[in-house]
């Protein structure tokens, strides 16, 4: 058996869903910006999967840039993360109520 | 290999100068914060006016709008981008105007402001000209980065790092989904640019299960960034937690950006195929005008009141960008297209005429009087004590409610009146209903103001630059309120540029 462009298809819905039910479900605000990582993988698999299907370079491309994008929102999260670490003592979402109250 | 040299390069320089200037002007922005001490910094003020107006400048006087493409089809340069592009940079040098007059009074906001002011304009224009899924993505990401870290950027407010938090992650998990949905887009249609997917259509019979549900995926994340029904949870907190002046500018230049880039979209990539995108967006627009109106009733507090306020604007938006999707559909696209298009751009410009307006007040009279400063209550007697502010403040509520002779009711005027032109009217009546409830929020704040006497809580803050630029933008909603032709010849015009 080869292994074909469809394989890599189901691979990356296996992991974009298995990054969706991390945000939806897990309540460590570290996870959930883990899980989103998972997700934008996802979708890179998707685009490489088929630049090389297709022949064409510009797949590639666009998951160079998206490598750019998701390091970038890591490290802006990393850092608002750290902030609230320092006022709160805590990066449970579900402690995160200051506004609604 | 030797690259060969683009030789149409040097023709387009005079187009892409207003993003070059705007993006150079960013990182001497951030040298220039980086060496100056931390107790004189009001030139970076200055240097962001100058960076902003030399692009303003750029933009004008540059060479007219064609219809080329701009490196090799990534950005349009044709008059819908120069439309937009004074739009954000106008929304970023009142936003800046404000600011300046925050941070005079209130240190803590003041980390690096200016520099992601400029980079996330930048990121607004390159969005509302992408003509590429790789120039959508990163003007999305780049515009939304920026917006991120100015949503959290107040050192030691929990608030502000919280609401920063929660836009970061759900912002984040939109672009997951759009990347997700581009590429299903780009394997279905065998390019990224917006020409390969409208070629991809008109070529097609066959299997169109990847396009759609590439372009569902790509959906959810603009109704995340326009923030409509059921994708708005973040607004009411994110806009509530972030300083006055950057709710301002998210709610104006973030939204009028996604929505240009939507428009663009609608109108390239999928010319005959808007019923993918149209039962369901229908349905959200009516959900959302009528949710928000609602919720909107309850609110106490006044950033609040116009986080759901803006939600149920999207949703008068959409109403618009249906009637395009629907002429479409229709065979009317000649006739109705351009006006229902060009209605939504008035609206946008008048929109956020009066958002910036109102949120220019808030920041005005807000910072020193701390969390309780945005109760409605905290409004009583505002018109005795600063009779100019309170009355710039209720033009733009009035525009907001879509009460004439204001440039909001104008705008609503102009895009019910295209979905009736596009024979949707039960969607106008629905659009009707859901304003009429506005009324009463947007009236009650009027009412505080006006009708009551002064409480404890009164604060007079002053800034003549705010109060003058929030006075300014009052005089151009009552002017657009009465003489509204002209910008509507002109959004039409605009938008039959983009017409492919």
């Amino acid at each position: 058996m080869t292994i074909g462009l469809t394989h890599y298809l189901v691979l990356a819905t296996a992991v974009f869903l298995t990054g969706l039910s991390g945000v939806l479900v897990r309540r460590n605000s570290l996870i959930v910006l883990m899980s989103i990582e998972l997700m934008l993988c996802a979708g890179n698999i998707v685009f490489a999967a088929f630049s090389r299907w297709l022949g064409d370079a510009s797949g590639h491309v666009f998951v160079l840039m998206s490598f750019a994008v998701a390091a970038a929102e890591a490290a802006i999260g990393l850092a608002i993360l750290v902030e609230i670490h320092r006022l709160r003592r805590s990066v449970n979402l579900d402690d995160l109520k200051t506004l609604t109250e | 290999m030797p690259a060969v040299a683009d030789a149409s390069l040097t023709a387009q320089f005079g187009a892409l100068l207003p993003y070059l200037v705007v993006a150079g002007g960013g990182v001497l922005l951030l040298l220039a914060d980086a060496l100056s001490r931390a107790s004189r910094r009001d030139h970076l003020y200055l240097l962001t006016v100058a960076v902003l107006l030399g692009a303003l400048a750029a933009q004008l006087f540059g060479p007219a709008p064609e219809r080329t493409a701009l490196l090799r089809g990534m950005l349009g340069g044709e008059a819908y981008t120069q439309y937009f592009n004074l739009l954000f940079l106008g929304i970023a040098l009142l936003t800046a105007t404000f600011a300046t007059s925050v941070f005079e009074r209130a240190a803590r906001y003041r980390t690096d402001f200016y520099p992601l002011l400029v980079f996330a304009t930048l990121g607004m224009m390159i969005l509302a000209a992408a003509t590429d899924l790789l120039t959508l993505f990163l003007g999305l990401e780049t515009m939304s980065l920026a917006v991120y870290v100015l949503v959290g950027g107040q050192r030691g407010s929990l608030r502000a790092s919280e609401a920063g938090l929660k836009y970061l992650l759900l912002g984040a998990f939109a672009s997951a989904f759009l990347l997700f949905g581009m590429g299903l887009v780009y394997g279905w249609a065998g390019g990224t640019g917006y020409a390969d997917i409208a070629d991809g259509l008109r070529g097609a019979g066959g299997n169109l299960l990847l396009l759609r549900a590439g372009l569902g995926l790509m959906l959810v994340a603009f109704a995340f960034k326009i923030a409509i029904v059921p994708f708005h949870m973040w607004t009411p907190d994110v806009y509530d937690g972030a300083a006055s002046f950057v709710t301002g500018y998210m709610a104006t230049g973030v939204k009028a950006a996604a929505f240009a880039a939507l428009l663009r979209f609608c109108q390239l990539a999928l010319p005959e195929l808007g019923g993918f995108w149209w039962p369901l967006l229908a349905v959200l627009a009516v959900v959302t005008m009528i949710v928000a109106n609602l919720v909107a009733l309850a609110q106490d507090g006044i950033k609040r009141m116009l986080a759901w306020s803006s939600v149920a604007h999207a949703g008068y938006l959409m109403l618009g960008v249906l009637a395009l999707l629907a002429t479409g559909r229709q065979g009317l696209a000649a006739t109705v297209g351009p006006a229902s298009g060009g209605a939504v751009l008035f609206y946008l410009v008048a929109y956020s005429l009066m958002n910036l307006g109102a949120f220019g007040v808030i920041t005005l009279l807000g910072p020193d009087r701390g969390e309780e400063a945005d109760r409605i209550s905290g409004y009583a007697g505002l018109a005795r004590r600063q009779p100019l502010v309170a009355a710039s403040l209720a033009v733009c509520l009035l525009s907001l409610a879509g009460i004439p002779p204001t440039a909001g009711f104008m705008a609503k005027f102009y895009v019910f009146g295209a979905v009736v032109k596009a024979g949707l009217v039960p969607l106008a009546i629905w659009g009707v209903v859901a304003s009429l409830i506005s009324v009463y929020y947007y009236l009650r704040v009027i009412v505080v103001m006006y009708m009551q006497p002064a409480g404890e809580s009164i604060h007079d803050g002053r800034s003549w630059e705010t109060a003058f630029a929030t006075g300014l933008l009052a005089l151009l909603i009552l002017f657009l309120g009465v003489w509204p032709g002209g910008l509507q010849r002109l959004a039409e015009v605009t938008f039959r540029t983009l017409a492919g």
